[in-house]
């Protein structure tokens, strides 16, 4: 019962918290979602190099600490995505509690 | 966050040259006592030789490129002579009974190997350092 209600309430959590993602992408300016949309290519490229590394690592082909930081090095490139899109998520909510 | 970058980069040839050394330095280990060969002599004992990378990019060609990191040029054969030992039965034995040996030295491989696993350390150190200062970079938007 407990289990149950908690589990609609996170579902709720993170449709809203999606819901509330999506209008401040559209409604940010160009120059600014050019650059986020660079940064999530840069994201899925380093998420990619760091698949290829640990697969050679698992294949024998590569080395350890080579995959150790296309790992890390993707980690990062999501870490600062991350933090761009919360402060433009920031930025948006603060307009929209602009009083008119 | 390039110039970070680069330097990890340079940490990760470094990894990868001691690397090398370290299983150059057990390659001799393993074959101390080896008589035969593929070329019918006793195993030459073997060195790792390591240069400056050669980068080939717009900062370098300015002289002002940050980090450099380090290129195996190759695996060379030390040409010191072999050692001999006094062994009439063994079947590599010369007609005058003695037998030629790899002109390995233990000790001196066992130092080589510390040495190399030190500098893998100390890069594994730096790349630590890189990462944390990346990492407080990030907690700025926090």
């Amino acid at each position: 019962m407990d289990i149950s209600t908690l589990g609609g309430a996170s579902a709720h959590v993170s449709s809203a918290s999606t819901s509330a993602v999506v209008p401040s992408e559209s409604t940010e300016p160009k120059a600014l979602t050019s650059s986020f949309g660079e940064l999530l290519a840069s994201v899925e490229q380093s998420a990619g190099a760091a698949n290829d590394a640990v697969g050679q690592m698992l294949d024998g082909t590569g080395d350890v600490h080579d995959a150790m930081i296309a790992l890390q090095r993707a980690d990062m490139t999501l870490q600062l995505t991350v933090q761009v899109r919360n402060k433009l998520v920031q930025a948006y909510q603060e307009i929209m509690r602009m009083p008119v | 966050m390039s110039t970070l970058n680069a330097a990890m980069e340079a940490s990760a040839s470094a990894l990868s040259a001691e690397r090398l050394r370290i299983e150059v330095a057990v390659s001799n280990l393993a074959n101390a006592e080896s008589t035969r060969s593929e070329n019918g002599q006793p195993y030459r004992r073997r060195d790792v030789v390591l240069s400056t990378e050669s980068v080939n990019s717009f900062d370098s060609a300015l002289g002002r490129a940050s980090a450099t990191g380090v290129e195996v040029v190759g695996v060379l054969e030390d040409q010191s002579p072999f050692q001999v030992r006094f062994e009439p039965s063994h079947p590599d034995a010369d007609e005058n009974g003695y037998v030629a040996l790899p002109n390995v030295d233990a000790a001196e491989e066992m130092v080589d190997m510390l040495g190399a696993a030190r500098a893998y350390q100390a890069n594994l150190t730096a790349i630590g350092l890189i990462r944390d200062l990346m990492q407080r970079a990030l907690d700025l938007g926090r």
